[in-house]
This record gives structure tokens, C-alpha cells and sequence, in this order.
């Protein structure tokens, strides 16, 4: 009955002379399938099957097999070993905390960061957990992880827009960045001199950038992951976007870009771990109290420090 | 029969009344909660003359099945008869099977106080999991273990007009390939969706 009524439906549709897109009797045909509104349970997915070969699917197999887990590891151990040959070979950069201290971040800015830190803490290693999640054996462990990936993320969401608005300005580049990167920051000698940088170092503008940029897209597709159900093509269209992918291309897509850009995060968060506690001595200090002694700022700040410097004298003139 | 049977489903699509029956039936032998469904019937190019055709879609338990194959914890085993289960202890719900499956199988049953996605499930052909067979604890995480009984599982063996057909791959064949003889007219070369499913 239901058959013949389409049916009839159907034609006086041609009648009309209206044209029938193939969305149109599909959204209304899906049967038993879709039970609420799972944007996965369409008669799209039947469609799915035969394009199966021309779409993210055996993409995404083909990356989950064969790279994810080996880049992880390379770039896990790798940047480990990396990290650990530099300690013992260069060493790390001492600096004097005696003498003049330079009020650097303020308190709010402090706070921030510590929640983007918790949120990275908690967010990085599980996901590591996730990827090695055959060698913990998965379970109640893995499960836990990736809960807990999803809290710090939260986290992370929380400080990403008053991190991007206060610190935008000062994490432009500058020439000192080019000088900056030939020198590879200074990071490769012993020898201690004045490196080019302004308030931030190219390094830190990298792990910036990508981290807010990235961890935008990180935060979009991992949500998109979470959620499942939340139909990408209609939250296109509230900003005018036409797209009419299937949920499913979307979700794929998402691992692939979440899995790539996560190995690139995880590479300079642990970069940014080991710079701040372990290759400066006390550099940890000016994100606690924020104050950076005048020696540290002197090398590692040369150009802020000048401007910092200038300003004192203009103003006690 | 052949020594090693290989079970396979076969939806013929010149059969399938939309009936729905083998979803419902699906639902209720496994007690499945509400808005999962292992067992989807789907209807293309409805009103269109000639070009309509309705299907019923589950797992298809693959050949080289995907979901096995991205699995991060591994919690995918395929049964020496080609049936293809999981773990639901081992499973962290992360939805990579999903990804990977052509045809949609995987389902996520939302899952504690927080409303958070619980571990997959999917269809099992009716025969259990890793769990001790028939125990109650298989039958609270994946329904009912009809094959280690001996029956057919619950889609097939109630699908009134006999499109839903289940078994060992030569017997299938067999039923389809008399299927198109009676018919005397021009069908797809493999049934929906095999060759996704079935490389070898």
C-alpha cells in the first residue's frame, strides 16, 4: 500500500511536471531505517555500499592499517630520543634567576594557560592510549582514555578563544622569526647569545598557531566523531554552505585530518614540554609567577627586551 | 554442503516487500534498546517505475571484513565459518568500524549516567560472542545464539517472502542462481552488495 501510494505520489510529481531529485523520494523512503533523526540511517546508505570504493572508506582502512599507528610511534619515540640526545649532548641553557625580574604574564593569562595545559595533559597522552590501544589490551582502560579525551578537550575549548584574542597580536611573524629559524633558535650550541625573538620565538609561534588553528579543526572533527549524529549538510547550510556528502564521507574524513594533525600537535606539545621544564632551566617559572629574570629575557627575548628596555627609559625621561 | 562452510546473506531484492519483519524481528529476539537497529530495510528510487527496489542491510560479515582490520584495541575475531563478532569487553566505542564498513553495520547503544557512547554492536548472525555460548552473560551483550542451536538466525528464518536468504555461501548461491533461472530475465551479475563484501 505504502509502495503504491509513493508510487502514485510519484508520478503526478512528473505530471507536474516537477523534477524528482533522487534526495527527495529518498528522504521520505527510508522505512524502518532512520528512527529519530540519525542522518547514518539513510536510504543513502544503500548508495553508499557501491561508492564505497570511490569515497574516504577504503582511505581510511588503508591509513588506520598501515600509518597511524607506525607515524605515532616514529614521532613518539622519535622526538623522545631527539629530546634526550640534545639533553645529554648540548644540555640544557642555564640562566640566572638573581637580579631584575620582568612581569611577563599576567595572572588571567596564567590561568589560561593552565587550563589548556590540563586539557593537553589529559587529551595527548590518551590519545596515544587510543592509537596503542591494542597493546593495553582496550577495555575499561582504552574506554576511560578516550572519556577522558573528550574532558580535556572541553578544557582546551574553554581557553582556545581568550588564548587567540590575547595573544594574536604578539604571535605575528617578524623578520626576527626568519634569523630565528637559521639558527634553529640557538638550540644547537653551547655558546649563550642574544637569540632574535620578540615576546615569542618562532617556536612558540609554530606551537601556537598550530595549536589554536589545528586544535580548532582537532576540536570540529574530533566533536564531529563524538557526536556522530549531527548532520554535517545542515550545519552547513546555517553558514551557507551547499554540501550533500553523506554523514558517513564526513566522519571518515574526520578521522584521516584528526589522526594527521594529532601526530603534527602531540610532536610540538612534547617539543613545548621539554623546552619549558627540562631544556631552560627555570623557564617554567614566568608561566607560575610570571616573571622572567632580566638574564633569560636578555638571550632568549633579545628584541622584547630591547623594546621593554626603550620604553623604561621613555617614560622615565 | 561443503566441508567448510563459509555463511553468507543474500537479500534478493525482487522478493523484499518492505515488510520490515526482519528488523522488527531482529529487535525483539535480541531485546536491542530503542533506535538500534542491527538489520535495515532500505527502499531506493521509491515511486519511480521500474527502477524501485527495497533491500534489508546488516553486517555482511565480510571476507576481509574492514572493521576488523582498523579495530585500535582489536576486539574483531572472524569465526572459522566466516561469521564476524566482537568483544564488547574489549571494545572502547570508538566508531573507526564504522568508518571502515560499507555498509553501515556498526551501532552505538548509548551508555551509562552520562548519555555517552557505549561500545558498538552489531548484527552477529545470531551466533553470540566470545562469551560462554548460550550463558546468560552472551545473551545480555549480544542476544541470542540461534546457530549454536541449530536454528536459522531470527531475519531470515521470518521473512515471509523468503528474500532474506542465510547459510553456507554454496547453498546461497544455489537458491540465488535458481532464483534467476526461474526468472528468465536479465539480473545484477552478484547480488547487492557482494562484491563489497564476498572478494574471494
Amino acid at each position: 500500500m505504502k509502495k503504491l501510494i509513493a508510487y502514485l505520489l510519484g508520478t503526478a510529481l512528473v505530471r507536474a511536471g516537477e523534477q524528482i531529485s533522487n534526495k527527495v523520494p529518498l528522504a521520505m523512503s527510508d522505512g524502518g531505517a532512520s528512527r529519530g533523526e540519525n542522518p547514518l540511517a539513510s536510504s543513502q546508505m544503500l548508495q553508499n555500499i557501491l561508492q564505497y570504493k570511490d569515497g574516504f572508506g577504503e582511505q581510511f582502512v588503508h591509513f588506520q592499517t598501515e600509518w597511524f599507528q607506525p607515524l605515532f610511534m616514529y614521532i613518539g619515540i622519535g622526538v623522545l630520543v631527539v629530546f634526550l640526545l640534545h639533553y645529554l649532548i648540548i644540555g640544557p641553557k642555564r640562566f640566572s634567576h638573581e637580579g631584575r625580574k620582568f612581569y611577563i604574564f599576567s595572572l588571567f593569562m596564567r590561568i589560561i594557560h593552565w587550563i589548556a595545559a590540563i586539557g593537553f595533559v589529559l587529551i595527548v597522552p590518551t590519545g596515544f592510549m587510543m592509537v596503542f590501544g591494542d597493546a593495553l589490551g582496550g577495555g575499561a582502560l582504552v574506554r576511560n582514555a578516550r572519556y577522558l579525551h573528550s574532558i580535556g578537550t572541553v578544557l582546551f575549548a574553554i581557553s582556545l578563544v581568550p588564548m587567540f584574542l590575547a595573544w594574536f597580536i604578539p604571535m605575528l611573524p617578524t623578520l626576527d622569526d626568519i634569523k630565528w629559524l637559521f639558527i634553529a633558535g640557538g638550540y644547537l650550541s653551547k655558546k649563550k647569545r642574544e637569540i632574535p625573538a620578540g615576546k615569542f620565538n618562532a617556536g612558540q609561534k609554530m606551537w601556537f598557531w598550530l595549536a589554536m588553528l589545528g586544535g580548532l579543526v582537532m576540536i570540529a572533527t574530533g566533536a564531529l566523531m563524538y557526536f556522530q549524529t549531527v548532520d554535517v549538510n545542515q550545519l552547513l547550510q546555517y553558514v551557507g554552505i551547499t554540501a550533500d556528502k553523506d554523514q558517513i564521507e564526513y566522519l571518515r574524513l574526520s578521522a584521516i585530518v584528526h589522526n594527521f594533525l594529532g601526530m603534527a600537535i602531540a610532536a610540538l606539545f612534547i617539543t613545548h614540554v621539554y623546552m619549558a621544564v627540562f631544556a631552560i632551566k627555570g623557564a617554567l617559572d614566568s608561566m607560575i609567577s610570571g616573571n622572567k629574570s632580566e638574564d633569560e629575557l636578555k638571550h632568549l627575548h633579545s628584541s622584547y627586551y630591547k623594546k621593554l628596555i626603550k620604553q623604561e627609559e621613555k617614560s622615565s625621561q | 554442503m561443503s566441508e567448510y562452510a563459509r555463511m553468507k546473506f543474500y537479500c534478493d531484492d525482487e522478493r523484499c516487500i518492505e515488510c520490515n519483519g526482519c528488523s522488527v524481528a531482529c529487535d525483539e529476539a535480541h531485546e536491542l534498546p530503542v533506535g538500534i537497529s542491527r538489520r535495515k530495510v532500505i527502499t531506493l528510487n521509491e515511486g519511480i517505475f521500474g527502477k524501485e527496489f527495497s533491500t534489508s542491510v546488516a553486517c555482511m560479515h565480510c571476507t576481509d571484513a574492514p572493521c576488523e582490520q582498523v579495530c585500535p584495541v582489536d576486539c574483531f575475531y572472524i569465526r572459522e565459518d566466516g561469521i564476524v563478532l566482537h568483544d564488547k569487553n574489549t571494545c572502547i566505542g570508538c566508531g573507526y568500524c564504522l568508518y571502515a564498513c560499507p555498509f553501515g553495520a556498526p551501532q552505538f547503544p548509548k551508555d551509562g549516567a552520562f548519555g555517552t557512547r557505549g561500545v558498538m554492536d552489531k548484527c552477529t548472525m545470531c551466533a553470540g560472542g566470545p562469551e560462554e555460548t548460550n550463558s546468560a552473560k552472551e545473551r545480555e551483550l549480544y542476544g541470542q545464539n540461534r546457530i549454536a542451536e541449530g536454528k536459522v538466525p531470527m531475519c531470515a528464518a521470518m521473512c515471509s517472502t523468503k528474500a532474506l536468504v542465510v547459510g553456507d555461501e554454496q547453498e546461497v548461491s544455489k537458491v540465488y542462481r535458481e532464483r534467476v533461472a526461474s526468472r528468465g530475465k536479465g539480473v545484477q551479475s552478484a547480488p547487492y552488495g557482494w562484491s563489497t563484501a564476498y572478494k574471494n
